[in-house]
């Protein structure tokens, strides 16, 4: 009988313990809500529909008010999100994939089918992802109100990591058919995703608000940088466009800004000793890609894309573009250490081999007659800038002569889209691909801006048609490897090396995940 | 006339003078002061202190801060003795005209009221952007922008001189108009050209830096005063010997000349002279 009574005694202290560790968990967790995130950005954006643009600052914010049916964690593993499972069918030719249910939109209706199928058939006309996707896609069928099945004519073996891709604006993200009905193909100025922040205020050029959506209906996963549950702690985020660099960093010393993107990295030292402000180092990040137009002479002739290679002199390229070394390391494979797609010995025996004989030598195989090289480059970029004055340098230093153009972004954008009037270009790449299909975009005959058609390009080709059909990891990364050998010996564009940028946040800020985009969900203010 | 000025000590001009002839010794005498090249970079050693082997520290390419500034002096004054020639030598032919010849001056002097209508930075960077960068098109540019002014003040003094007696003597012997410009209108025009002058130079030289600086004027890496301020702004904070020594730079250039300027004026203003006279 006493122990009887002992045990329900117990029992009632353990129950008295729990509710009480329990609420005080809550109260705390509670705590951590309100407030505004104030961020800034160096660039603003034309628009906010990420389906109609190559920008990839739109994902950025975007992210916020819409999600995907995939998204990738912090392991760049692909992980549901407004999916609940997915199965892969008849080899590749089929993905039946169930939706979640009950999952809140901004305008107050649950998300269905039929807002992934519209947002789907939009993505495919309109996204360059989707275009890349559309020639080997069939349809999109509705089972039910949850479930559906991409059906594809061939095996298109990257899909899934194409549409959680955080490369620009490839990510295929959940809009209400509501609005895509209404906007067509048109730019999206409507915005009713099933994010945790929706759409409030855009000024353009000044900034973007977005206010908590309280009825968000989160993912059960654990969160995983885009993956998984999100929390919205912040009442608002207000995206803040701030071109220069040290009015962004002042912001952020006053406390004006939480967060700033993209700050001077040799002011490393300063932000570390002051105890307001954390450094983000987001590493690996981006690639300084370095371009040749394949088109026309020297560069249509391989030798003299090799030549280059042995003339520049990269660790000295690594200190004038980016600065103090703990931001760059050289790297010759297009994916990252970590990566599934890595491949460890790409390029050995010419990347990195600082040779300025042996690329006379190959100038002269080439028939290089000594036309100066024009190098085309933008102004606002720093890596671009510094890297083009120092290219130049290196260049002039075994006596070829060259001919540097630096202009503002749009110029350069519709300069380079010539196909003569430049031989060199440089360019940041988001380091962080899922897939070695991206480089699909970029590399082949004729693709993206090289102008490249020659018998190494049509083999180019070849490899990324046997990396299509492909499905099988094993064999995917055998092809992959052939890929990057084909790389460094045709030489089309290549890595100089990968970079990191840094951005600072202050220290009141709690559980800032460094993600490849800035994300502040599940970050608070303390 | 130059006798006569001897027995002047005005000090702003001395002061001027002094520092002027500094800069010009330095800007031209630069392949003797420094062993290093201007755009050579050596980027392992960049933004170095101040020390005996970089006296005035490096830059981000690793480049000598004191070479680059003594070459980009050098440019600086060739943009701005460039450009005061050109306003010189268009604003004095359209200003000569135009006071010279009554039919004309009405016509000419409307086109310059419009063109002075607009400040001439904004000429300036208009012309930079549709033309490209580049010192020749900085120089264009800036003479474009200046001559309208210069223009003006030589048809004031034209028409001021034109009716004097000694013109009317000269016209009454025979001389052919050119003969008339040359040697007795223009002649005695000198002294508000040349002081214009100065100030253009001044002016050239300061628009040249801003114009660099927003990146329409001299292009990378050729070193410029105004193109070292603007890539030494983001390390400012870590490197403050990027910005301060060229910033110097232009202070000195453009004061001496405002100096000059201003000494020129009050000298040959036959009402303030006397106040100087020692």
């Amino acid at each position: 009988m006493l122990n009887k009574k002992k045990s329900i005694y117990v029992g009632l202290l353990v129950i008295i313990f729990l509710v009480a560790f329990s609420t005080a968990l809550f109260a705390q967790d509670q705590e951590h809500y309100g407030g505004t995130m104030n961020a800034a950005f160096q660039m603003s954006v034309a628009h906010l529909d990420s389906d109609n643009s190559t920008d990839s600052m739109i994902t950025t914010m975007m992210n916020h008010v819409y999600e995907g049916l995939f998204e990738f964690d912090e392991n760049l593993k692909l992980q549901p999100h407004l999916a609940e499972s997915y199965q892969v069918l008849k080899n590749g030719l089929e993905y039946k994939v169930k939706l979640r249910k009950n999952v809140m939109m901004h305008n107050g209706q649950t998300m269905n089918a039929d807002d992934v199928i519209a947002s789907f058939q939009r993505w495919l006309k309109i996204n360059n992802a989707g275009q890349l996707v559309e020639p080997y896609f069939d349809k999109v069928e509705k089972i039910d109100n949850y479930n559906l099945v991409f059906k594809f004519k061939e095996p298109y073996a990257p899909f899934l990591n194409l549409l959680a891709s955080p490369v620009s604006n490839q990510k295929f993200v959940v809009r209400s058919k509501e609005i895509v009905d209404k906007f067509g193909t048109d730019v999206i100025t409507e915005h009713v995703g099933t994010g945790p922040y929706k759409f409030a205020e855009w000024i353009p050029d000044q900034k973007l608000v977005l206010t908590r959506f309280d009825d968000y209906t989160p993912s059960p996963l654990e969160a995983s940088f885009f993956a998984g549950k999100r929390t919205a702690y912040y009442d608002k985020i207000v995206f803040n466009f701030i071109p220069d660099a040290q009015v962004r960093v002042s912001g952020v010393q006053t406390g004006q800004f939480q967060f700033a993107e993209e700050v001077p990295r040799d002011q490393y030292q300063l932000f570390e000793a002051n105890p307001d402000i954390k450094n983000i180092i987001i590493y690996p990040d981006r690639m300084a890609m370095f371009i040749t137009n394949n088109g026309i002479p020297p560069f249509n002739n391989k030798y003299a894309r090799q030549a280059i290679v042995y003339a520049l002199d990269f660790e000295e390229l690594g200190y004038a573009m980016i600065g103090d070394s703990k931001f760059w390391r050289l790297e010759s494979a297009l994916h990252e250490k970590g990566n599934p797609w890595h491949v460890e010995n790409a390029g050995q025996g010419i990347y990195g081999v600082y040779d300025p004989e042996k690329a006379k030598e190959l100038l002269k195989k080439a028939n290089y007659d000594g036309t100066p090289l024009v190098i085309l480059s933008g102004q606002d970029n720093e890596m671009e800038r510094q890297g083009a004055i120092a290219i130049k340098d290196q260049l002039e230093k075994i006596g070829i002569k060259v001919d540097l153009q630096l202009f503002d972004r749009p110029t350069v954008v519709e300069k380079r889209s010539q196909k003569t009037g430049w031989n060199i270009h440089l360019s940041p790449f988001i380091k962080v691909v899922p897939d070695p299909q991206i480089h699909q975009g970029w590399t082949g005959t004729n693709k993206w801006i090289s102008n490249w058609d020659s018998k190494e390009s049509h083999q180019m080709d070849q490899i990324f048609a046997e990396l299509l059909q492909e499905v099988n990891y094993q064999k995917r990364y055998q092809i992959m490897e052939k890929l990057e050998t084909e790389m460094w010996d045709s030489v089309p564009y290549f890595n100089i090396l990968d970079y990191s940028r840094l951005h600072i946040i202050r220290s009141e800020v709690k559980n800032f995940k460094a993600g490849w985009q800035p994300f502040f969900w599940n970050s608070y203010l303390e | 006339m130059l006798k006569k000025y001897r027995r002047y000590k005005h000090p702003y001009i001395i002061t001027s003078i002094i520092i002027l002839s500094l800069l010009l010794f330095l800007s031209l005498a630069a392949p003797l002061l420094t062993n290093y090249n201007p755009v050579r970079n050596d980027a392992r050693n960049r933004l170095k202190a101040p020390s005996a082997v970089h006296f005035l520290g490096t830059d981000q390419f690793g480049r000598d801060v004191f070479t680059r500034i003594l070459y980009g002096l050098r440019a600086s004054l060739e943009v701005g003795l460039a450009v005061v020639f050109l306003t010189v030598l268009t604003g004095g032919i359209v200003g000569v005209l135009a006071g010279f010849y009554p039919g004309l001056d009405k016509f000419i002097m409307r086109i310059l009221d419009a063109l002075m209508a607009f400040p001439g930075i904004i000429i300036a960077i208009s012309l930079a952007a549709i033309w490209g960068a580049g010192k020749l098109n900085i120089i264009l540019a800036l003479s474009f922008a200046y001559f309208p002014k210069m223009a003006r003040i030589v048809r004031s003094s034209v028409v001021a001189i034109k009716d004097l007696d000694y013109v009317e003597s000269a016209r009454a012997a025979g001389a052919r108009d050119s003969r008339i410009i040359a040697a007795y209108i223009l002649r005695n025009s000198a002294s508000p050209i040349m002081v214009q002058a100065t100030f253009n130079f001044a002016l050239a030289i300061l628009d040249e830096a801003a114009l660099s600086f927003l990146g329409v004027g001299i292009m990378p890496p050729a070193p410029s005063l105004g193109a070292m301020i603007t890539e030494a702004r983001n390390y400012m904070v870590v490197a403050p010997w990027l910005i301060i020594a060229p910033g110097i730079m232009i202070i000195l250039s453009v004061l001496s000349l405002n100096l000059l300027g201003d000494g020129l004026r009050d000298l040959l203003d036959p009402h303030l002279k006397n106040s100087f006279k020692k």
